[in-house]
């Protein structure tokens, strides 16, 4: 009996964390129900079976030589654990299906937002025209009404993602379906305010791991007042471009800056002249450790070229990357003398 | 006299035929996995379907029919070669075996053609893609048929095959009877159900 | 009259050792082929894990890049699903089967050679990408349009195609070649009902091989026309459908998991019996619970793509879950031999046990999951990979270990070393269960998989930690094991026909078996022909003798 405590104790400990997190949408809560009750079932089987098995393990030890009674089999009995199982069956089934119709169901007026993803980000897209692209250093929010209906639409620019947060226990596929099929919806109203995690949950290549983002839930009243702010900020007026300023060329292919040391005089602004050759989006980000010293317009190429103007640094050495690809191919050190 | 290894049954299916019909099986799956994506692709494509704009639709005359009525008479021949062989006749089964041969070829060689004027290739949209990938493999297949016909032709040359003991043309005709059978759900696919 | 052994006495005829293995035809040396290249993948594989798992222990990227890392977890499944856990079953179905059969060899031998020679050819090709520039970084499951030229460039991925066609062609040959042998090569007296459970197991399981390989067959080909002629197949940008990849991988995904798993379950159904003195409960509903498995296995594919959006769930939630009910009755019917047996625990017995306590947890959760709306939360995280690892490692590859615990003396003539046998089971054990219970925790609080680093404040760092622990246990646990083979090998204790007082034909002849296999063979009578051998003298057994139908053809006497 000691050994079966010791065996069980350190599994009962980890048992704490085999729940789903607290959910946080009225669908959530619907999901954690039903994998409880799956869980249940699981875990009678489990210690029936496992029980079982470790108490012949112990019981029928080989004690002497004598042939134990040679049973082949036994119809009624292989009738009763058919039927057993298949009655736990039928109960997941019919759970299943009660709890995926109502977590189906469409409300008539939800706010919509589209959400694209993409290598290796994201885009929330509102109806008011507001829009937020995230990058590496920071993920973007999708700020949502608790209590009101929200769906979004899921669409692609490249390959297949998924958007997954982990507090609303769903996550539905962005695909980039062809052939004009209409693009994965995913519904959900927010219990209560706050800040839930969110990560693509499908592999799509090399920075996956970076593709997070957060879910921003505020009280009604809040959001339509963040909303409205939000989408009537005007974007600052380019600043006309003094001449005589020195230039540094840069471009961008296969996820790959053209070059990896740039020079530029100190105290004086300067213009990196940026090229993207690809269509996969890139900009040029300038740093001072962590600190963001400068963050340029994102560019979608191929062949599309832009001048950034940066005002004027200190002597040092910086570094330049890009935000979308924050890889050793996409890093190089600015120095400015 | 002492126990020995038992011994075998005679008679009975013969295991390379067993061989054979089993791997007609996975072939059955090959086929039915591409003929999916056929029609998976068919199901979902928005506009019309068929080749694209610039090439002509696709015709039975003047090569499709022809082909097909060449390798349904070459099933009809090689069905001669076995039962040549089966009365012990090597000499006929020869003969038979060659003229099957010829008429696969020219399905190959008629294939090739069709392929030179058609006005499409394989990189032209879906229905380019899944026309040569279908097409493309069954003729593959064909072509190994008719691989396998020439060597069969050459053991019969050497006697190599009895009334009691040609196993091998029972098996390539299995196989012979199959690609044929393919071809006609490939062409009715693409011909008529369109 | 005296007999005559059929082996050449003469040294007329003699060749280098070398030679006579890459030239060999013979069922047992391609066996042991088999089992050599396996296990060199899953060496290799295995790195790859420690790779994955010291990457993961602690949040930041400390020892690979992103790039490194997506092709050490895609070669990784690749190699230990196509190169390892497949062709060893094939190897040890390749030694025993025609044994059990009471046949002199496989029904096709040099396509038997054939079919294994282009295993490591296929398996050189797949990992070749590492010298070109990368190997494949897509994810075992290459799903699209990630694969595709424009996302996943250079030959890497080609070369990741090409290599698992040869290795799926190998296996659709290897098919035909043991369905052949099962059905036309048994030995009088032997009807199918008769056949040693491991036969059945191996028989459905190459039924799935045979039918579900050529559809990835063709998944691959197209896949390839699309990255290298232009090909619309799955492509959107070019009127392709990315979701039609998964369904067609998937449907051939889903039956190779049953051929992963089914082996093993037959092999922990012959040594039961064994090391429990009582015959397999329930043999012909194990059969019937076999064959519906096979069946329902090509219905359940797209329970993989639940949050794709297109996939009418409530079919698919049905039909994985039904699968269930064969399973749970073959565990029932295992414990129903443990019960009132008379157990005694070899290394191979307690894999065996290992297998059935791992393989109820991966069942539990694979059922778990196949509840749609869990799954929506649970797909793609550390549950899945906990669940496949569960059933994979735990089932299959602890199937793997009781299988050559149980057989080496037969193909050795020696016995492996107890004492070192315990100690490499109890630490794969405990190394196996620290790496991946945990990372079914992992899943459920939403850790996604196939990422090379997590944020610190996710809260995921302690688990990760311990289930990097378990790995590195895992990896020292092999080296027991790896003495234990060698030493044993050198100098190991000798045995005789049947160590274990075993019940199917192949402990009927010498270890290793000559050449021809089999002098003479026992009265085939059931399913334990030497079971029945031995206690042919015990009046409490022959009523079931006295039901025992004739062979139709008897040998000389």
């Amino acid at each position: 009996m000691i050994r079966l405590a010791a065996v069980c104790l350190p599994a009962l400990l980890l048992a704490g964390c085999l729940f789903p997190p607290e959910p946080m949408t009225t669908q959530a809560e619907e999901i954690r129900t039903l994998f409880l009750i799956i869980f249940g079932l699981g875990a009678l089987v489990f210690v029936g079976v496992e029980g079982f098995l470790i108490y012949a393990v112990f019981r029928y030890r080989r004690r002497d030589d004598r042939l134990p009674a040679q049973h082949h089999g036994n119809t009624k009995v292989e009738i009763v654990w058919t039927i057993i199982p298949t009655v736990i069956v039928l109960i997941l089934f019919v759970t299943s299906m009660f709890t995926l119709g109502s977590i189906s169901a469409r409300s008539d007026n939800p706010v919509v937002i589209e959400v694209e993803g993409f290598q290796w980000q994201w885009t929330f897209r509102y109806e008011n025209g507001y829009a937020v692209t995230g990058n590496f250093i920071e993920p973007p929010v999708l700020v949502v009404p608790a209590g009101d209906p929200v769906r979004l639409k899921l669409i692609s620019r490249d390959v297949i993602h998924s958007f997954f947060v982990p507090a609303f226990l769903i996550k539905v596929d962005v695909v980039p379906f062809g052939q004009g099929q209409a693009p994965n919806e995913l519904e959900f109203t927010v219990t209560a305010p706050g800040t839930y995690r969110g990560q693509c949950a499908e592999f799509c290549g090399l920075l996956h791991a970076s593709m997070t983002f957060t879910v921003q839930a505020l009280a009604p009243a809040d959001f339509d007042a963040w909303l409205a702010a939000a989408a009537s900020a005007t974007p600052t007026p380019a600043a006309s471009v003094p001449p005589d300023l020195h230039v540094v060329e840069l471009s961008a292919d296969n996820i790959a800056f053209s070059v990896h040391e740039l020079e530029v005089p100190a105290g004086e602004p300067f213009i990196v002249r940026f090229t993207n050759a690809e269509g996969v989006d890139h900009n040029v980000a300038i740093y001072d450790g962590t600190e963001i010293l400068f963050t340029g317009t994102k560019v979608t190429g191929p062949d599309v070229t832009v001048d950034y103007l940066v005002d004027a640094l200190d002597p040092g050495e910086y570094t330049f990357i890009c935000d979308f690809h924050p890889i050793q191919a996409m890093t190089g050190t600015l120095m400015v003398r | 006299m002492s126990a020995q290894a038992p011994a075998r049954r005679q008679g009975g299916f013969p295991i390379p035929l067993v061989g054979m019909l089993l791997f007609l099986s996975s072939e059955v799956m090959f086929f039915g996995g591409l003929f999916a994506t056929y029609f998976s692709a068919r199901a979902s494509f928005a506009g019309p379907w068929g080749p694209p704009s610039g090439a002509e639709p696709l015709e039975i005359l003047p090569i499709a029919l022809p082909i097909t009525l060449i390798l349904v008479s070459s099933s009809f021949t090689m069905h001669a070669a076995v039962r040549a062989i089966r009365r012990g006749n090597s000499g006929a089964l020869r003969l038979w075996l060659i003229v099957t041969l010829g008429l696969g070829l020219l399905f190959v060689s008629g294939q090739a053609y069709d392929y030179t004027v058609l006005g499409f290739g394989i990189s032209d949209g879906v229905f380019g893609t899944v026309f040569y990938t279908l097409t493309g493999f069954h003729g593959a297949h064909v072509f190994g048929g008719v691989v396998g016909l020439s060597i069969l032709t050459a053991r019969a040359g050497q006697g190599q095959f009895s009334a009691r003991n040609h196993v091998a043309v029972e098996a390539v005709s299995y196989y012979w009877h199959f690609v044929d059978l393919v071809w006609l759900a490939l062409f009715s696919t693409l011909y008529f159900l369109r | 009259m005296a007999t005559t052994t059929l082996a050449p006495g003469s040294k007329t005829y003699e060749r280098s050792w070398v030679l006579d293995w890459l030239t060999t035809v013979d069922h047992k040396k391609i066996g042991v082929l088999y089992i050599v290249n396996a296990f060199a993948f899953f060496f290799f594989a295995g790195l790859l894990a420690l790779v994955i798992r010291s990457e993961l222990a602690v949040p930041g990227l400390q020892f690979v890049d992103e790039s490194t890392f997506n092709q050490a977890f895609t070669m990784h499944g690749t190699l230990m699903i196509f190169l390892f856990v497949v062709p060893v079953f094939s190897g040890f179905a390749n030694y025993v089967v025609p044994l059990m059969l009471g046949a002199p060899d496989m029904a096709f031998p040099r396509i038997n050679a054939l079919s294994f020679w282009m295993l490591p050819l296929g398996g050189l090709l797949i990992v070749s990408g590492y010298l070109v520039g990368g190997a494949a970084a897509g994810g075992w499951t290459g799903y699209n349009p990630l694969t595709q030229e424009q996302f996943s460039p250079g030959d890497g991925t080609d070369l990741w195609i090409m290599g698992l066609a040869v290795v799926g062609t190998a296996s659709i040959l290897g098919s035909v070649n043991f369905l052949t042998t099962i059905f036309k090569m048994r030995a009088p007296g032997m009807t199918l009902f008769r056949m040693p459970i491991f036969v059945w197991t191996v028989l459905v399981t190459q039924a799935l091989i045979l039918l579900a390989t050529p559809v990835l067959t063709a998944g691959l080909i197209a896949l390839f026309i699309d990255r290298n002629y232009g090909g619309s197949f799955f492509d959107p940008s070019v009127g392709g459908d990315p979701i039609l990849w998964q369904h067609v991988f998937w449907f051939f995904g889903h039956p190779e998991v049953y051929i992963v798993i089914l082996p093993a379950l037959g092999v922990v159904s012959e040594i039961l019996p064994v090391f429990s003195r009582k015959p397999l409960f329930g043999y012909k509903a194990f059969v019937w619970a076999t064959i519906a498995i096979g069946l329902l296995s090509f219905s359940v594919w797209a329970h993989h793509m639940f949050t794709t959006g297109v996939v009418f769930l409530p079919f698919f939630t049905f039909m994985t879950a039904l699968i269930a009910i064969p399973t749970g009755v073959k565990m029932f019917n295992w414990l129903a031999t443990l019960w009132r047996g008379s157990l005694v625990f070899t290394t191979a017995m307690l894999f065996a046990l290992g297998v059935m306590s791992m393989f109820l947890i991966g069942g539990i959760s694979g059922v778990m999951l196949a509840a749609a709306p869990v799954d929506f939360h649970l797909q793609d995280t550390y549950f899945v990979v906990a669940h496949l690892h569960y059933v994979f490692f735990g089932g299959a590859a602890m199937g793997v270990f009781a299988s050559a615990y149980y057989w080496f003396p037969k193909m050795t003539g020696r016995r492996l070393n107890e004492a070192l046998g315990k100690v490499h089971f109890w630490m794969l054990f405990v190394g196996f269960n620290a790496t991946f219970f945990v990372q079914h925790s992992l899943g459920i609080q939403g850790m996604p998989r196939r990422i090379a680093d997590y944020s610190a404040d996710a809260g995921w760092t302690e688990m990760n930690l311990i289930s990097t622990a378990g790995a590195f246990l895992i990896a020292a646990s092999m080296v027991p094991f790896v003495v234990n083979v060698i030493t044993t090998l050198l100098n190991g204790e000798k045995v005789g026909d049947d160590p274990w007082e075993g019940n199917t034909l192949e402990w009927a002849t010498t270890s290793p078996p000559p050449t021809y296999n089999f002098d003479r063979l026992p009265p085939i009578r059931s399913e334990r022909p030497m079971f029945d051998l031995r206690h042919r003298d015990d009046p409490n057994l022959h009523p079931e003798l006295a039901h025992a139908e004739i062979a139709t053809i008897e040998a000389d006497s």
